[in-house]
């Protein structure tokens, strides 16, 4: 009795799994669901487009009403791409790719040769030839043979049957398409899972470790071009080129002169180094009742640093390097080139700010207290990015892979033709319908013109005999 | 210096003017369909497009800068390959009816693309890449395939609503009594009931190539386009990954293509199943077009990125 409960217990629940995983597959099988799947994916990556990235809290909370703003950080927009709904997304979207391929893709591209109705296919025709069977079957053959299509001759149940296949090998374009998108995907997951990235600024003179990979790097000397263009709407300060001079000593020890300029990075290691930004650190003399105080004064202090001075309350930051003042207004000009080079100092005391000021080189502040800043020399420094990531060759050859999966799904149409050939009394009714990968419409033309061409060459002027074949059209 | 300019503006002038005149032409040869209008319109668009071309050629001959780098370059270049593409598809398919529309806009394109003419310029360094010369052209030439595809897509929505308002019904034709069928995807036999009984609009609509002609036109366009803006991705993140370190950066630009790309493989799908083959893919490739353009315009001028042309 207990015996015979629990085996209806375990069949009731092995039914149940059963029946979650039709529905599951059921679910993830249905073209229209993974449209859905990517009509999300599209929405998310242009939320993305439209909310900036990466931006801290107060910064939504500026541009958006206050409910928008906490929504978008709640909810992981502001690093949308990094979301678990983006990353879950994608996960989707793979198992649906993953169930289609099996249950779908695969039984409806690579159907076995089998008989049809040959009048409930939309593309049909019949047309009538005289001769028997064999002849006029070895005919038709000839005819499909001589114009590229792949010619297979299957009996059922007594009934012989031609299948003639154009571009049969392109029905698996789709496979490619979406084995190219499954390789992408690993490939990008490879650099999650084993590469890294990041940046550094090396001011002129100085050396930097790179933390993951132990290299360091010495920038020698940086320049940039810059051309001054005028324009229709005015004088545009257009760059040209940004050249780093570096000396790096990667893992063999050796220290190597290389020079990076964007578009051209160096490659230490396998970590690839880009000439990314630059821009203008500084050294400030700071004096205390006119004496120098070595300390801060030997500090290179970066855009966005503040120094504090002793024994006060007190801090001077340093918010902008500008190239060039304009000499009449005294104010900055649009020129990125160093001519006339000054500095924005504010200055913070007790927490609040006390204002700031446009200090051209070599001039000087008084921030109270004895203590005087001097803007003394800017040292041009160069921004580099890194990144190693393992999975660039699997992303490569998948993009090619994908690519290739779309010119072979768009332009061969593969299409198959079922021939059947009825003999009455020294006469044959050939029957021929037409499926394709894309539906009838597509290949109505090519379908209509062939069977024209086959009347021809089926019942040329010169044997026409009494028989009078049906007119198609 | 300024002799060779100024050619290059004449070249811009006659192509605009040939494309205005070609407008006028093919959009009222599709209403009308008097064959006049039609053989002034087809040479108009082809003298537009050589003209255009030959402006580029000699943009770059006289400056010796790649002309395509920026909105100006560009939007020239999409005005040319969507005339290009269009001339194809009406040769091919004799498509000739729906020009106007192309034309059109094309022009408009053109002009607005003239009032982002700054001049030369030489290209930032991040642009001095063999992959922003090719990617450019590349996206761009997508962008004219999806438009040739929005233009066949409005006609079909046209004439399905139109065809729906004089309610015909049914679209497959039994070609009874002759022992034989076969599907002919003309007319419904209302839609020419229609016509014959003179119903105006129903003998216009007669004019047009069948829905199911129009969507294997939008299917063909859309089958240039994504392959295209594929490869686009492709170039512009193998440049990315050159310029910038790595080949994907979520900027606003690349993510708005890839959206673009996702509605396209959405029509794609959707152009797989019967059921969903026809008015509602139509209305997928109308709006993939409106994403074209917020792709294309709309990120330049509302949201400031790596790709932003002003960089
Ligand atoms: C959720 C993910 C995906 C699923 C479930 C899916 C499923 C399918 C299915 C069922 C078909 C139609 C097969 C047929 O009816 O014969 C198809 C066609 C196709 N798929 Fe996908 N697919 C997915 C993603 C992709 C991606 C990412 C690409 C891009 C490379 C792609 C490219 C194609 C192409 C090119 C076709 C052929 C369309 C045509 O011939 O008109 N698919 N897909």
């Amino acid at each position: 009795m207990a015996r015979a409960r629990t085996r209806v217990l375990i069949s009731r629940s092995m039914l149940q799994a059963r029946s979650t995983y039709d529905d599951f597959i059921r679910t993830f099988g249905s073209v229209l669901f993974a449209v859905s799947l990517f009509l999300v994916w599209g929405l998310l990556t242009l939320i993305g487009v439209i909310v900036d990235q990466g931006k801290d809290a107060a910064t939504y909370l500026a541009s958006y009403p206050a409910p928008v703003a906490r929504a978008i950080v709640r909810l992981g927009f502001d690093n949308i791409y990094h979301s678990p709904w983006y990353v879950g997304i994608i996960a989707l979207i793979l198992t649906s790719l993953a169930v289609c391929t099996f249950k779908r893709v695969i039984p409806a591209r690579l159907p076995a040769l089998r008989p049809v109705k040959i009048d409930k296919i939309p593309l049909h025709a019949s047309i009538g030839v005289r001769g028997d069977e064999a002849r006029v079957r070895a005919r038709i053959e000839q005819f499909f043979r001589s114009r590229g299509w792949h010619v297979r001759n299957r009996s059922f149940e007594g009934t012989e049957w031609s299948f003639a296949d154009k571009f049969n090998w392109a029905r698996r374009g789709v496979l490619i398409a979406h084995l190219g998108f499954v390789i992408i995907a690993a490939g990008t997951t490879v650099y999650w899972a084993r590469g890294f990235s990041g940046d550094t600024a090396i001011v002129t003179g100085e050396s930097v470790e790179i933390p993951q990979t132990h290299a360091v790097i010495k920038l020698n000397d940086f320049a940039y071009r810059i051309s001054p263009i005028l324009t229709k709407s005015g004088m545009v300060y257009q760059p040209i080129d940004y050249v780093s001079h570096v000396t790096v000593t990667g893992n063999d020890g050796i220290p190597k002169p290389m020079t990076v300029r964007v578009n051209h990075p160096i490659d230490i290691d396998g970590t690839l180094y880009y000439q990314a930004s630059y821009g203008f650190a500084m050294r400030f003399t700071v004096t205390h009742n006119g004496k120098r105080d070595a300390q801060l004064s030997d500090r290179i202090v970066a855009e966005g640093e503040t120094i504090d001075l002793p024994g006060t309350h007190t801090s001077v930051g340093y918010d902008r390097f500008v190239p060039t003042v304009d000499r009449r207004s005294g104010m900055p000009a649009p020129d990125p080139r160093v001519n006339d080079p000054a500095v924005v100092l504010s200055v913070t005391q007790n927490g609040s700010n006390a204002g700031s000021a446009l200090v051209p080189l070599r001039t000087w502040i008084d921030a109270g207290s004895g203590w005087r800043i001097v803007p003394a020399q800017y040292l041009l420094f160069s921004g580099f990015q890194y990144r190693y990531d393992p999975g660039i060759p699997l992303v490569g050859i998948g993009a090619l892979v994908l690519l290739t999966g779309l010119i072979v799904s768009f332009y061969f149409l593969p299409a198959r033709l079922f021939v059947r050939i009825d003999e009455t009394a020294g006469a044959c009714s050939v029957g021929l319908a037409a499926t394709t990968v894309k539906g009838y419409d597509i290949f109505e033309t090519q379908f209509r013109e062939l069977i024209e061409e086959l009347k021809r060459a089926m019942d040329p002027p010169e044997s026409r005999t009494d028989f009078s074949p049906v007119e198609a059209f | 210096m300024t002799g060779h300019l100024q050619a290059d503006e004449l070249l811009m002038i006659v192509s605009i003017a040939c494309y205005i005149l070609g407008a006028l032409a093919l959009g009222v040869y599709f209403f009308s369909r008097e064959e006049w209008l039609r053989n002034l319109g087809a040479p108009l668009a082809i003298a537009g497009c050589l003209a255009q071309f030959a402006q580029l050629i000699v943009r770059f001959e006289t400056t010796h800068i790649w002309p395509l780098l920026n909105l100006y370059g560009s939007l020239s270049l999409f005005a040319a390959m969507s005339v290009a593409i269009f001339i194809g598809f009406a040769i091919r398919y004799k498509m000739w009816f729906a020009g106007g529309f192309v034309l059109a806009i094309a022009a408009i394109a053109l002009a607005y693309g003239v009032t982002w003419n700054e001049g030369t310029m030489p290209a930032v360094p991040s642009l001095q890449s063999y992959w922003a010369k090719v990617h450019v052209p590349i996206v761009v030439s997508s962008y004219a395939a999806f438009l040739v595809a929005f233009v066949f897509s409005c006609i079909y929505l046209i004439k399905y609503y139109a065809e729906a308002r004089i309610a015909v019904v049914e679209s497959s034709v039994e070609l009874a009594g002759t022992g034989m069928t076969m599907r002919v995807s003309g007319d419904t036999p209302s839609l020419e009931t229609a016509a014959a009984s003179g119903n105006r609009t129903a003998a216009w609509l007669t004019t047009l190539p069948s829905l199911a002609q129009l969507d294997v036109i939008v299917y063909r366009a859309v089958a240039i386009g994504l392959p295209l803006i594929s490869l686009g991705i492709i170039t512009g993140a193998a440049w990315a990954k050159e310029a910038w370190g790595a080949y994907w950066q979520w900027d606003p630009k690349e993510t708005a293509a890839l959206a673009t790309w996702i509605v396209y493989l959405a029509y794609m799908h959707l152009h797989t199943r019967n059921a969903w083959r026809g008015m509602r893919t139509n209305w997928v490739s109308v709006g993939g077009f409106m994403l074209v353009i917020f792709t294309y315009l709309g990120v330049n001028i509302w949201i400031s990125g790596l790709h932003s042309y002003k960089m």
